[in-house]
């Protein structure tokens, strides 16, 4: 999940400024005591998405009705782990809750100095923050298993547990700093009525000339790149060989993260063509477009997916989510602590974790979902709930006609018994269930978007801001012409009324 | 005893504060990062990368070009209506104006959705008209900020010089161009000041109705999401330095006019 609200975004940057210098003269920070003095309070402040956690208040027929139970967000998040805290650990904590709009925006408050214990960046942001080296790692007690409330290491999916595992930077696993929250990949919402699946299932959708002024795409440098990477290097991607590689996954992930000066060059010559033949970049109409039906398919994130295909499922207006078989780019949100927050405060640490603990919880994991509309990266491990919320969600009525089978057992375990199967409605194969939970297929082609360094980033973002300006040299005669012209009448104009005003004195 | 006397001065202490918190130092703090580099070295390249980068100056043009035509368009529309409202002697004026000026009363950005949908259903397609959607929604964000200074100033114009001219034998036409349209420069002026500015930086419009090419605002906002805040920053200081000359030349024009206007 990036970007959600524009305006707030940009006029937040704007407003950093000001802040940043307001707040540089000394942060505040607040070493509340309880009213009685008696206690100690742990303040834990935690800076997260917007819109990215359940923030209560559900309507009573909202109720999630499991087997196991009955789920509903009346609390925020944060007051019942308040409540949850206090009640486990005996320690008042206070949690201080802000937000962000993009992981940008989020970097540059944390430069300008704002102070935070716990944040909740993408992965790519993650790798640049411990590059340079802000983050506190997850203590040991964070990965015992055997402490019943570390509802986080019983409960995080294996299949994410090794990629956290398995991906390092700088010598170091994603794994020992990065505790993940939700995850997605990036496809494209298309409506079936107008867009074939064939068609919506390539990168080369983006400035197909039969979908001319029909598609919009994410306003965004690196999702952006990773689809013109894909498009450009279509043929490669899908070729036979390519896929039967033994290597398949690493050479994919070589391939979509190759910021080599042709493949700069070849995207940005891709993206302006994009440019010209698409509807248009958008920060935030994409959603809204795609349920009103201006457009006929969106790169969207596949939580995001899920959001516009319920929408629009309200009009009764049917869309379905693709994912492009050159490759996909899967991304994690995850949690980390920072340095200049946490520092040796091992009260603080405590409760930073247990609030990565308590927002692993099934029930709560099942709620968060439900509010944000994204996939945690929570299966649950012998906790039902969370499948049980995927079956509750898509699991098809006994009466429905046309039924498939549809497997994730990928995510929930890892033995492949078969387990953790949806009889879901035909038509979820390629709708929200397969953006909720893709197939082991799609997950088989996705690659990771590493953090490029500081020079890599330049010159991406130097291409995108080539693709995006008016260059001085693209603009035609006429226009200098015409207005060579109004100058000149101005001129004209101006020399005469001086002029006359002469005469008059 | 001595009793500390209250001084007027005291009453500007609030306003010195705010012009110290909220202009200077920011302004300040502006300036700082326009001349140095993400070292904090002073150096005057984000001035020299800004003009010789043919996608800046593109940018520029192109904010220039919309602002320009937004301009035009606000002032050809709203000259006629404040002219014709500020002579008529229909009862009812002001509420006439008022209807212009009412949806100044709305939020701008639910105003541009609500075009959004009035746009595209007369045109269907909305991306194969960027430029022109833009002037259209800026044009009509714009327009109230354009016809309330010409009002006023058509409006407080004093009849009796238009009588004089015609019994010095003026024309209609002739009244028309020698004394009111002169007279009435200085509202034009303000109103072209209020609709050019902010239509070379207002990207939320460009963004709304699905233009994709940068304007000066979008620019800035890309070089922060880049982290680069010392190129926005000059940036953002350029069209400061624009805007300046621009209120300066037509500060000139007002002077100069009240001048002749009293010599008239």
């Amino acid at each position: 999940m990036k970007i959600r609200k524009f305006s707030r975004n940009k006029l937040g940057t704007a407003a950093l400024f000001l802040c940043g210098f307001l707040l540089l003269s000394g942060p505040v920070t607040v070493n509340a005591a309880d009213g009685d003095g008696q206690e100690e309070e742990v303040t834990l402040r935690v800076c997260n998405w917007e819109e990215y956690i359940d923030l209560g208040d559900w309507d009573e027929e909202e109720t999630i009705d499991l087997d196991s139970g009955d789920i509903i967000g009346v609390n925020t998040m944060m007051e019942d782990f308040t409540q949850w805290y206090y009640e486990t650990y005996g320690i008042r904590v206070k949690v201080e809750y802000s937000t962000f709009g993009t992981n940008e925006d989020l970097y540059n408050m944390l430069t300008l100095g704002d102070t935070y214990d716990l944040v909740c960046p993408s992965e790519y942001m993650i790798m640049k923050l411990m590059t340079e080296d802000q983050l506190v790692p997850l203590s040991d007690g964070f990965f015992d298993t055997a402490d019943k409330n570390n509802y986080y290491i019983n409960g995080v999916s294996p299949y994410i547990k090794s990629i956290f595992e398995k991906n390092e930077i700088g010598g170091k696993p994603w794994a020992d700093y990065m505790a993940g929250y939700m995850w997605g990949i990036t496809g494209i919402v298309y409506n079936p009525e107008l867009v074939s699946e064939e068609d919506a299932s390539s990168w080369k959708i983006l400035n197909d000339p039969a979908y001319k002024r029909q598609v919009t795409v994410k306003d965004n440098v690196r999702d952006s790149y990773f689809a013109a990477v894909g498009a450009i290097k279509s043929e490669l991607l899908n070729s036979e060989e390519f896929k039967n590689d033994p290597n398949y996954q690493k050479k994919l992930e070589e391939e979509m993260n190759d910021t080599s000066k042709e493949t700069i060059a070849a995207a940005q010559e891709y993206l302006q063509d994009v440019k010209n033949k698409a509807y248009s970049f958008e920060t935030d109409s994409g959603k809204a477009d795609m349920v009103t039906g201006k457009v006929a398919a969106n790169l969207q994130w596949s939580g995001d997916a899920v959001y516009t295909m319920d929408q629009a499922d309200e009009d009764d207006f049917p869309l379905a989510f693709a994912v492009p078989l050159e490759s996909t780019n899967i991304y994690f949100d995850g949690w980390v602590m920072l340095k200049n927050g946490i520092g040796d405060d091992e009260a603080k640490r405590h409760a930073a974790e247990a609030f990565i603990n308590f927002n692993s919880r099934g029930d709560n994991v099942v709620r968060n979902m439900y509010y944000v509309g994204y996939t945690s990266v929570i299966s649950g491990g012998e906790d039902m709930r969370v499948f049980e919320y995927a079956d509750w969600c898509y699991g098809a009525e006994e009466d429905e006609e046309e039924v498939s089978e549809y497997d994730i057992g990928y995510f929930f375990s890892q033995d492949e018994d078969g387990e953790y199967v949806i009889t879901a409605p035909s038509d979820q194969v390629y709708r929200q269930l397969f953006a909720q939970y893709p197939t082991q297929d799609a997950i088989a082609r996705s690659s990771i978007m590493v953090c490029f360094d500081d020079e890599q980033t330049k010159e991406i973002n130097q291409m995108w801001i080539n693709v995006r300006c008016c260059n001085i040299y693209d603009i035609s005669v006429w226009v200098w012409a015409a207005a060579a012209i109004a100058a000149c009448i101005l001129a004209v104009l101006g020399v005469r009324r001086v002029r006359r005003q002469k005469t008059v004195y | 005893m001595h009793r500390r006397t209250f001084s007027r001065k005291y009453l500007g202490i609030p306003y010195a504060a705010f012009l110290l918190l909220f202009v200077a130092a920011p302004l300040i703090v502006l300036i700082y990062y326009a001349f140095t580099n993400g070292q904090g070295e002073f150096t005057v390249q984000n001035m020299t990368g800004f003009f010789s980068d043919p996608n800046t100056l593109g940018t520029l043009c192109y904010s220039f070009g919309v602002a320009l035509v937004t301009t035009a368009v606000c002032l050809l529309l709203a000259y006629p209506l404040a002219y014709i409202l500020a002579t008529s002697r229909l009862k009812g004026k002001s509420v006439i104006v008022l209807i212009f000026i009412m949806p100044m009363w709305i939020n701008f950005s639910l105003r541009i959705t609500a075009l959004k949908e009035i746009l595209t259903w007369i045109e269907g397609n909305l991306a194969y008209h960027p430029f022109l959607n833009t002037v259209l929604g800026m044009s009509y964000d714009f327009l109230p900020f354009m016809i309330l200074p010409i009002y006023t100033a058509i409006s407080k114009l004093d009849g009796a010089l238009l009588e004089a001219a015609r019994d010095l034998g003026a024309g209609e036409a002739q009244a028309f161009l020698r004394v009111t349209l002169p007279l009435s420069l200085p509202g034009i002026m303000s109103g072209v000041s209020m609709v050019f500015l902010p239509a070379m930086t207002n990207y939320v419009v460009l963004d709304m109705l699905y233009n994709s090419t940068y304007i000066m605002g979008s620019l800035i906002g890309s070089y922060f999401a880049a982290y680069n805040w010392n190129g926005g920053s000059m940036i953002a200081l350029i069209l400061l330095g624009i805007i300046c000359l621009f209120t300066l030349l037509t500060g000139g024009t007002d002077d100069e006019n009240r001048r002749g206007g009293a010599l008239l």
